[in-house]
């Protein structure tokens, strides 16, 4: 049977999250800022208008009059996440699978169904839009690259009211002579000049080029890339995530830490954060490492930035990382910087409990501890009890000046309606 | 001793061990995980009369049919409410809680839409 797969892509997505619960924000311009409030990552296409581009820095264009509308939200990753969730299970009371591709994301498995796709998709939208009031665009085609386009073409042209439809072939040839190369999945800024440089600029001449030339720009991935582009499909649909191959609980600070001691809080604080990450999901780490940097922006501060590695027996015991971590920070710290950002990252992960090797000694913390954290912090909400070393006052917590409420996971924070 | 629930018992087996059900779950009953199921607080008293007061959680589900009598959480110029729903002469109204004030005609074009039905409440200090 012939594959058909689907994209459906949320529109503006932190945004149209913030409009769901505030609806008086439907035609206002909404931007929602990075972590630590530093820059635009979603607009609607109000902001957009307003000439607000991707990564325009907050504190430098808040104060410009033409902006004097926009709604400026901090990120609400806690709501983003559910309301993600909400559009998953929407999409699977209509089709059989779906790959949650990313947040704002996903991929549907469309082969073999009965009836007309195109008014499936139609469906799907409108009850994604009603249960979630997140408008969003579907694409849909033989191979996985070509929904990805199609999605591209829905969301790009609003002739195309919200879909667009890349099964048949000839339709294929007819966007693809004039869609440039860059618009693929998967050919970034640095592969572009190089295809344009062997004369390839759209789509159709990316197809039409040899294969031993496109192999030898980029290689096995763009042979695959010109298959799935031809409609022969070489990527499956994903149910589940991989597993990890390794974790990082990285940020940057609200105000520069300075002292030794903030940042020796401010990265125990990532150790722990790291290690809950790897009990959630029953793992463990052989391989820790630390970084801090100062702001590469700001070099006229004094620039400084490294990291340090280590590896140790298997552990997802917050006082073991925090405690090598310690270590590790110990050896890169240098004072008399601003940092700006720090983070630990762990690696050689594996199920936990594998044998330690035989000259190892055994991990000597003893599991109890964590459970009964984990499961006080599941209770009470996150951080009730943490390791003291983690800090208390913490002043390099991200900034989040404008944080909406947590509508859907918080009985605290939901929505306000005022009886009529 | 963590995980019992009243069937492996160390002594005398528990005669109970094939009938066991767990506790009740409410958000099985409410139905919360379903991607439409939204809590939200009520402020006001209006509806006092149908048994709704001030602080009430409201369980509101955003794939709801609508019905005349129904009440709803809809938006007015962009501001929540919380409403009940009437079909008066084959158009949709929001009517008040208490008559204090006047109906609202539904229509998109002005800025009148539903945006849930409520399907329960939950009130936690009565």
């Amino acid at each position: 049977m012939t594959t058909v797969y689907g994209l459906i892509d949320c529109n503006s997505f932190y945004c149209s999250c913030q409009r769901t619960f505030e609806p008086r924000l439907k035609r206002l311009p909404v931007v929602v800022l990075s972590n630590n409030d530093g820059c635009a990552i979603a607009r609607t296409p109000e902001a957009k208008a307003l000439g607000i581009k991707m990564g325009d820095a907050w504190h430098l264009v808040r104060g410009e009059r033409k902006l004097a509308g926009v709604q400026w939200y901090s990120s609400n990753y806690p709501l983003y996440a559910d309301m993600s969730r909400r559009v998953y299970q929407v999409l699977l009371d209509h089709v059989p699978r779906v790959e949650p591709y990313s947040i704002d994301e996903m991929f549907l498995d469309l082969t073999g169904l009965p009836g007309d796709l195109t008014e499936r998709c139609e469906t799907i939208r409108q009850q994604v839009e009603q249960i979630t009031k997140i408008p969003t665009c579907i694409g849909w085609g033989p191979t996985k690259t070509i929904a990805k386009m199609a999605n591209y073409i829905a969301k790009d042209r609003p002739e195309m009211e919200g879909l667009c439809d890349l099964t048949d072939a000839r339709t294929r040839q007819r966007f693809f002579r004039n869609l440039p190369v860059g618009e693929v999945w998967g050919i970034g800024r640095r592969l572009l000049p190089r295809l344009n440089d062997a004369g390839i600029r759209t789509i159709e001449q990316f197809l039409q080029a040899d294969t031993a030339l496109i192999r030898q720009i980029m290689s096995i991935t763009g042979v695959r890339l010109q298959a799935e582009l031809r409609g022969e499909s070489c990527l499956r649909l994903e149910e589940m995530a991989g597993q990890r191959q390794g974790l990082a609980c990285t940020r940057s600070f609200g105000q520069p830490v300075t002292s030794y001691e903030d940042m020796r809080e401010a990265i125990s604080g990532f150790a722990a954060r790291a290690s809950e990450k790897l009990r959630a999901e029953k793992m463990d780490a052989g391989h820790v490492s630390v970084f801090i940097q100062t702001n590469p922006h700001k070099r006229a501060d004094g620039w400084y930035a490294n990291h340090a590695a280590m590896t140790c027996s298997p552990t997802n015991n917050a006082l073991a990382l925090i405690d090598l971590s310690t270590r590790l920070l110990r050896a890169i710290w240098k004072s008399g910087y601003r940092y700006a950002k720090g983070g630990v990252l762990l690696n050689d992960l594996a199920p936990a409990g594998r044998q330690a090797s035989l000259f190892d000694v055994a991990d000597q913390h003893s599991p109890d501890l964590m459970d009964a954290m984990d499961a006080i912090n599941r209770r009470y909400g996150k951080e009730a009890i943490r390791p003291l070393s983690t800090g208390i006052q913490r002043s390099w917590r991200p900034r989040q000046g404008m944080l909406s409420p947590r509508y859907t996971t918080d009985i605290r924070e939901v929505m306000e309606v005022r009886s009529f | 001793m963590t995980g019992y629930v009243g069937d492996k018992t160390t002594g005398f087996a528990s005669p109970a061990s094939d009938a066991i059900e767990g506790p009740i779950d409410l958000t099985e009953i409410l139905d919360l995980r379903r991607p439409s199921r939204y809590p939200v607080r009520v402020r006001g008293r209006t509806f006092f009369s149908r048994g709704i007061l001030d602080g009430d959680v409201l369980i509101a589900d955003t794939a709801g049919q609508r019905a005349s009598g129904q009440l709803v959480i809809a938006s007015v110029s962009g501001q929540p409410i919380l409403a009940e729903l009437r079909l008066i002469k084959e158009r949709w109204w929001l009517v008040s809680g208490d008559d204090s004030s006047s109906p609202i005609l539904v229509d998109p074009a002005l800025d009148v839409d539903i945006w849930a039905c409520v399907t329960g409440v939950v009130r936690e200090h009565p």
